[in-house]
This record gives structure tokens, sequence and C-alpha cells, in this order.
């Protein structure tokens, strides 16, 4: 019971409908997707465009409806069928920290009020105790005490990014989704934000769902790393395993073309090819078309998520026998 | 040695804003040679966009002057040059791709208009023979389909082929030069290899020099032979490649290498840098990393440093820094 | 913990930039001025000009602009500076009111409009109903079913203006909808009634307001032409309209009681025009992201 994992999601899919000249098409942005997050951890989801990886963050904080699948927050199943209240019943330990610092502050709110929305929102607090915690949240996120005031123009990139995160603290949440938290920033204040979110992961005992496109900053954040492509997860593993030797033939592909601050590196060959239409995706494994080690199979067949290591799994044929069905073993 | 091809010297570039002319680019000094490739780094507010847009007059000429500097091009200072001879060096001798292919193409005209525009204004090409071209110039940039994709609109493109169509438009006369600012940070991280390694290749074949923009590192260890960095609209460092990544001089540089997030580092926090990058009208007296700076001293503070010498081929903004390390003067 | 050191320049707030801003822009200055001069001379109206505006002097009937009579006097003699100064009031007035009112409508309508997408379809075809009859015919028709006073043309004006203004609002609306900090309240639980009210109806201020400044100025004329036409306010209380209705038999031989109120009407419509304009630029870009 102490294990227990506070985010289990099972067979998540989600679907969009498209409008165009033809009539309506049908975009396959999740199909199937399986994680947990355990208390304390933090799960780093990456992918390129079209992954689903920020479709999946949204579906995790009740922002879109899934399509099909469960989705279980501490013990409550956000996907059922009296979704709304199980979702209440959990709202304030969840929280989201977007990407863009400069959409996601109401231009004409003070920030003091922009953080104490959520306290607003709950109602239970009095007006001392409110402006308490903005204060203490502000010094959490090392802003100064003067900036309740203010209006989030003033404040540049990365420290509206910080008026974000310490709204997102400000009912105390459990399990935060990061989409993206640092994409938007210079490389000098991702370092900054990246550190303010681990020190408040060990001060504040958080748990990350961390999306992000940018493999360097996902390692320096995460325990475990999910790597999706085209709507699936194709491979899991605790985070040094998957750099060090990654499995799935897209994972390896991804590390290798991330470019290296080394100008001695010398790059492996390019993978082809580019992420397939959601519209009409590839049979059997979407990454097939492009894959260099493509067998008969992989055009026939979807490849599950398998067990393929110690707390590795990848989903792909060339590991199909031999492990277990994920499933099973969760 | 050579004249290069482009030489920079003393650029100024001044924009208007309420209080007054602020200066976004002070002093910029930098040589591209006969197939050379130049990388330039900084982040925002670096004035590395300003300094590119500059050199083909790209800027809005009733908020923007440049009170000193000149641009030589094959003896013509680009500055001072206008209309038929502008137009000349624009397209054909030097060419320019842009971060965003979706706002760098016209939604209305056709891949096929667009680069048969280019070659009608420069070589007289039109009819069948321009057609030609321009499926074989698609065919140089590993577009698929060329004939098909020629006719289809922007829209119908993903990013990492219009991309692909900016550069075949750009190169299509056979420029000297190609500027290039920031041309994979819209593009996933696969697809940003796939078009490094295209311009490479482009840059042999066609024998090109290429002036590379980027906040990305990375790109700039794999792509470029020099490097020049900037911050805060100066040039603060220029060297080879892997003299700059080997002994780095400046602080910033070093502050920047060691910020950036490391595939095989498992630090457990990142190194960073403290404080903010000022603003172009911050009035900061001295060098303008000084408030950031952990080598920083009084002499930093009193006058505006000039660039030193560390060696033959490396230069640094930075007295005391050059000095310390024991390089000659000047 | 995160070392955080900021330069004393960049810890100034440049917050009171918006009215420095303002002072500086000629158009604003200028119409702000000329505004705020007719609406005083409405309102101090009695003190400027102590006689009454409906008092016939029928010996000086037509006496042109002269030392004793600024602007005038009219075919019953009556002073038509005075009579300019309280039509300033009718005018004004009835300007503001379809412009307060109208907004107020826009506003809520077209936040419904935005945030209920069943009534959105529903209720913008009522608006392009609404918008197909040109303004004044619809005012027209209006004032004249519930009688020529001041509150008809109010109520017909601002019928007629509300079909714009939704447009407006109801397109902001969509856009701050989908922003991120709209979305940021709904995971914090905000009910819908807390986010229209705090986040999009603030953010959809700015269009609506460059807007109104513009309907303030098109209803003061359209009363104008009401008045004129006999279905507004009715003589011998004084609008700016229909002193100009009155002058028109006499166009020749007393030009002056035509012109007097027409410039006045003009100079209103102008100095809320410049006000428009300099709002409009000044007011989106500031706001919208900043830095």
């Amino acid at each position: 019971m102490v294990d227990q994992p506070i985010v289990q999601v099972r067979d998540l899919c989600k679907t969009f409908p498209v409008k165009h000249a033809g009539g309506v098409s049908t975009l396959h942005a999740l199909s199937g997707v399986n994680f947990d997050i355990k208390r304390g951890e933090t799960l780093g989801l990456v992918g390129e465009s079209g992954s689903g990886k920020t479709t999946a963050g949204r579906i995790l904080v009740g922002l879109i409806p899934a399509t099909s699948g469960t989705v279980n927050l501490f013990g409550h199943n956000i996907t059922g069928v009296d979704a709304k209240a199980q979702l209440a019943a959990v709202r304030s330990r969840l929280q989201f920290v977007f990407q863009d610092p400069y959409a996601s502050l109401n231009p004409r709110m003070r920030v003091g009020t922009a953080i104490a929305e959520p306290l607003d929102i709950a109602g239970t607090y009095s007006r001392k105790d409110r402006n308490d915690r903005v204060a203490e949240l502000l010094e959490l996120v090392g802003l100064p005490r003067n900036s309740i005031e203010r209006y989030p123009h003033e404040f540049s990139g990365g420290q509206r990014q910080r008026i974000v995160i310490a709204r997102a603290l400000a009912l105390n949440p459990e399990f935060v989704v990061c989409d993206e938290p640092v994409s938007a920033l210079d490389v000098s204040m991702q370092a900054q934000i990246v550190n303010l979110l681990l020190d408040l992961q060990d001060r504040l005992g958080l748990s990350y769902l961390f999306i992000a496109h940018d493999l360097a900053v996902v390692r320096a954040v995460s325990t475990r790393i999910a790597v999706m492509y085209a709507g699936a997860i194709v491979e899991t593993a605790p985070k040094t395993q998957i750099y060090l030797s990654p499995q799935h033939p897209y994972s390896k592909a991804l590390l290798d073309a991330v470019p290296r601050a080394d100008p001695a590196y010398v790059r492996a060959p390019v993978v082809a090819g580019e992420v397939p239409s959601l519209l009409d995706p590839p049979s059997g494994c979407r990454f097939h078309p492009r894959c260099v080690f493509v067998m008969e199979q992989c055009r026939q067949e979807v490849p599950l998520l398998k067990c393929s290591g110690s707390d590795r799994r990848v989903a792909c044929h060339l590991f199909g026998n031999g492990g277990s069905n994920v499933r099973e073993t969760m | 040695m050579t004249e290069p091809l482009l030489s920079i010297r003393n650029l100024q570039v001044q924009f208007r804003a309420d209080s007054g002319w602020v200066t976004a680019v002070d002093d910029v000094s930098l040589d591209v040679g006969e197939g050379d490739c130049v990388g330039i780094v900084g982040e925002s507010g670096s004035g590395k966009s300003v300094t590119a847009l500059s050199i083909l007059q790209l800027h809005d000429r009733g908020t923007t002057r440049m009170p000193s500097g000149s641009i030589q091009y094959r003896g013509d200072d680009l500055l001072r040059a206008e209309g038929a001879a502008l137009r000349r060096i624009r397209g054909r001798e030097i060419a320019m791709i842009f971060q965003d292919p979706m706002s760098s193409l016209n939604p209305v005209l056709t891949i096929a208009d667009q680069i048969s525009e280019t070659l009608r204004r420069h070589q007289g090409l039109t009819g069948a023979a321009a057609r030609k071209r321009v499926v074989e110039l698609l065919g140089l940039v590993r577009i698929p389909d060329a004939p098909r994709r020629a006719d289809e609109y922007p829209h119908r493109l993903s990013g990492g082929m219009r991309q692909r169509a900016m550069i075949a438009m750009a190169i299509a006369c056979k420029p000297r030069l190609l500027i290039a600012d920031e041309p994979t940070t819209a593009l996933d991280v696969t697809i940003q290899a796939q078009v490094l390694e295209l311009l490479r290749d482009l840059r042999q074949e066609l024998r090109m020099s290429v002036m590379l923009i980027s906040h990305d590192l990375g790109v700039i260890a794999e792509f470029a032979q020099r490097v020049v960095v900037m911050y805060a609209g100066r040039i603060v460092e220029q060297a080879p490649v892997a003299e700059l990544f080997r002994q780095p001089v400046h602080p910033y540089t070093i502050g920047l290498i060691s910020a950036v997030p490391k595939l095989d580092s498992d630090a457990a926090r990142l190194t960073l840098i403290p404080g903010r990058i000022p603003g172009p009208q911050e009035d900061i007296p001295g060098c303008r990393f000084g408030p950031r700076c952990a080598w920083v001293q009084a002499c930093c503070r009193d006058a505006s440093p000039s660039m030193m010498s560390v060696s033959d081929l490396q230069s640094a903004r930075c007295p005391p820094r050059v000095v310390a390390l024991g390089a000659p003067h000047g | 913990m995160t070392d955080v050191a900021f330069t004393a320049a960049a810890a100034a707030p440049r917050r009171s930039g918006v009215l420095r801003r303002l002072s500086r822009h000629p158009a604003f200055v200028v119409g702000f001025s000329i505004i705020l001069l007719l609406a005083l001379c409405a309102v101090l109206a009695p003190l400027i000009s102590p006689i009454d505006p409906s008092a016939m002097k029928v010996r000086f009937r037509f006496r042109p602009p002269s030392s004793a009579f600024w602007f005038g006097t009219d075919q019953f003699g009556r002073d038509i500076f005075t009579r300019v100064l309280y039509g300033a009031r009718i005018s004004l007035l009835a300007g503001f009111a379809v412009c307060v009112i109208s907004g107020l409508c826009s506003a809520a309508i077209g936040v419904i409009a935005a945030q209920f997408r069943k009534l959105d379809g529903a209720i913008m075809r009522l608006m392009d109903a609404l918008m197909s009859f040109p303004a004044i015919l619809l005012a027209l028709g209006i004032a004249a079913a519930l009688g020529p006073r001041v509150s008809s043309v109010i109520i017909a004006l601002t019928v007629a203006y509300i079909p714009a203004g939704v447009r407006i609002v109801r397109a902001a609306a969509l856009t701050v909808r989908e922003m991120d900090y709209v979305q940021a309240a709904q995971i914090s639980g905000a009910s819908s009634l807390r986010i229209v009210a705090r986040h999009i109806l603030p953010n959809c201020f700015s269009p609506l307001l460059v807007h109104l400044t513009f309907i303030f100025a098109y209803a003061m004329l359209a009363e104008a032409a009401l008045s004129f036409l006999g279905v507004g306010i009715q003589p011998p209380v004084a609008s700016w309209g229909n002193i100009i209705a009155e002058g028109r038999d006499y166009a020749t031989e007393a030009w002056w009681v035509m012109l007097f109120p027409g410039i006045a009407i003009s100079l209103a419509a102008l100095s809320l025009n410049l006000l428009g304009d300099a709002l409009g630029d000044l007011l989106d870009p500031r706001l919208k992201g900043g830095a």
C-alpha cells in the first residue's frame, strides 16, 4: 500500500475529430498509453511533435477528457463515470506548470492576486493567512516581496516562470505536471528554473511529470524516463539506462540526433523521414517506416510495451520474446 | 592572408524607443572568409540576429540607425548600398534563411512559384527552364517526390520540409554567403539533425560560406568552424570551435558552457549563471557582464573593456582573464 | 537556494508608463481636452450663460452673431449660444448613455456567446439580423414607435449599436479563453463565473473601450440626425440636432443658426475619434505580454 503509485495510467487513448473539406477525419493523438508515477519520483516524458506528450499531460490534470482508458490519481479514477466528482476530490493535490511564461499569467492581474488565485478559489483562507501564504510562496521561488503589487509585464521570462511555479504551489500540491517549463527560456535561465524545481521537490516532497523535448534537460530532472513516439510510449527506463543503453530504435535515433556541446563528438548517421501523420498512422509499429531494423512483423503487428530488464520496458518486436506483457506485472 | 568575403567593423545598431535611441549592437567586428563557417552564439538580447539582419539592411529604416561601423563585402560597404546594388546582392550573392519557415514563406503561393521568383529575378529563367531548376533544387535539399511537392502550398508541408524549401530558395542562385538565423530552433531534434546535415553537405557542394546564428551551443559545436560569442549587444569572445570549448576565456562563455545541461552528466544540480540578462536600455558602467561575473574586479566597472587577443585566432573582451592567462596584449 | 541578483534599473517598475505615454500622445491630448471642455460647458451652462435658453425675445429675431449674442438669435429671438450650451447637455448625455449601456450589454452578450457555444449560434444570427439594418433606420423605427423623447433616442441607438460591440467582445473572449492563464484557473477549479469575471472580461476591455469612443461619436451624430428628422428631442428642449432642424428653413437668411451647433457636433465627434485612435495605439500592445 505504501508503494502504491500515485498516478496510474492504463490504455489511455485520445482522438480528436478534424474537420476538413472532405468530411471529418480522426486524429489519433494517444493510442494505448500506460505508465505509473510513484510518490517522490519524476517521470520524464520525452518526445518530438506529434508524440502526444502534451495531450497526456493535460488529460492527467483534467483539462481534456480522455477518449478511453483509465487515469487513476491518488486512487481516484478521473476518467470513469463520475469523473467530475473524482477530479474535484483530488484537485487540490494536482497542479500544472505551463510552457509559455508570456501566456500563463493574466496581464491584467497583479502578481500577488495571480499567485493567490488557487487560495481564493478554495475559499477557506482568511485574509491574513492568504497574504502570509503569498509572501511565503514568493520567498520559496526566490522573488522579492514587492512583486505582489506588480504586473507580469514588468518581469522577464524566467521571473514569470517563477511566478507560475509559485501559483502552482499555492495549495501544497503533491503532483505537478510540468509541460516544457523551460523550453521558452534562455539557457542561463533554464538552469535556474530547473534547479528551482529540483530544490522544491526536495523541500516539499513533490512528484513530477516532466514533459520536454530536450533530452539533456530531462536527464537533469528525472528519475525515470518514458520516450513517446506518435501517440505511444516506446520505452521506459531509469534515467541513466536510457542514456547509456537505449533499447528502442527511436530512442537511439533521438539520442543520436541531439547536438552535443563538444566539437570532437562524431555523430551517428541521422535517422531519415519524419513523424507520421496522426490522421492516417502507419500500420503495426508506428516507427517502422523510419526504422533501420524493420522486420515484416513490424508492419503487421503493433508491439506492446513489455518488460525488458530491471525496471525497463520497451515496445519493440526486437525484444518481443522473453519479456512479459507490462500489464500483467503492474 | 586573403581578403575576407565579409568584413564587419565596429558595427553599432540603434533602435528608437520612447526614451530615445537604444543601442542593441555595439562595437561588433567579425570576418567571414571564403568557404568559412562561422557560428554566432548568444542568448536573447545578445544582438546576434540584429547583426545578421544589418548585413542585408533588413531593418526598418524609420526606427533603426547605424551611427557607426561598416560592413565590407567584396569592396562595397553594404551599409551604404542602395537600390539596384543592394538588390543585386540580396538573394544572389548573400542569402538568408530564418527561424520560422511558416512566416518566411508566402502562404498563397506554391513552393515552385516562390523559388521561381528568385530564379527569374537573378538569372532570368522562366517557363520550363525555371521549372526544371526548381525540381532540381528541391531534390538537392532532399525533399522526396520533388515534382509533386513543388506545386504544394506551404501549409501542406511539415516544418522540416518548409525549412528545406526555404533553403532551396536561398541557394537557388548559388550565393557566396548564406546567413542562417536560428534555422533549426523551431524543428524537432531528429529533423534538426537532418537539416544541419543538409546544410553541411550543401556548404561543401556549393563551396558557400555560412554564418549560422543559434542560441544552442550544441548546434554551434557541431556545425561551426569558428565561433563568435555575443552577450548584451557585444562580442565577448571569438575563437576556433575546438579552442572555445577546450579553453573558454570570457566568464560568460565559461558560464554558458557550464549551464548547458549535458546528456552524459549526472550532476545533482545544473551550474548556473546568477542574475539575468540586461535589457538594451539598461545602462551598465564598464563591462556589461560585470554584475553577474564571478571574476569581476574594480577595473571592470571603470571602463568598457575592448577585445584582447589570447592567441592568433582567439580573442576575448575581458582584460583580467586574458592577462591572467598570460597571453600577449593587443 | 537559487541566487537571483537584480540590477537596480531592472527592479524599477514601469507601470506608470501608460498614463505618461497617453499625456505625450498629441491626438489623445487634443481629443481629451476638447471633449472635456465641451462637457464642462454642458455642466456649467447656467453659470456661463444665465439666459433661459427657451426665452423668446421677439424684438431680437434673427440677429447675427455680435457681442450681445455670441452665436446670434433664431426666429424666436432665442440666444443660440445658450441653446448650444444647453444642447450640449442633451447631446453629450445621449452619446454617453448609449456608449455606456450598449457597452455593458455588448460585453455581457459577447462573453456569453463566447462561453456557451450552444447559444453562440443563435446569438450571432440575431446580431447579424440587427446589423443588417442601417443603424439609423433601426433607431428611427424604434424611436418613432416609442415616441419622441430623450429616452427613446437612447434606447433606439443602444439597440442599434450593440451588435458591433458584441462582435468585438466575442472575438476577444474567444482568444482569451484559449490562453494558458485561463486553463491554469480551470485546473485550480475556478468556476465559469470566476473565469469570465476575473480573466475574460478584463482582457476584452481594451478593444471594447476603443470601440466605445467611436460609438459615443456615432451616437451623438445619430441623435442629431434623429432630432433633425423630428423623431428625437422635441423643441423647445434644445439639442444640437433640433437647433439645426429649426434653422433649416432659414438657412440663407440666418446661416448662424445651423452653423454653430454643426461646429459643436463636428468638434465633439472629432475629439472622440482622436481619443479613440490614441487609445487604440497605446492600450493593446502595452499589455500583451510586455517586455
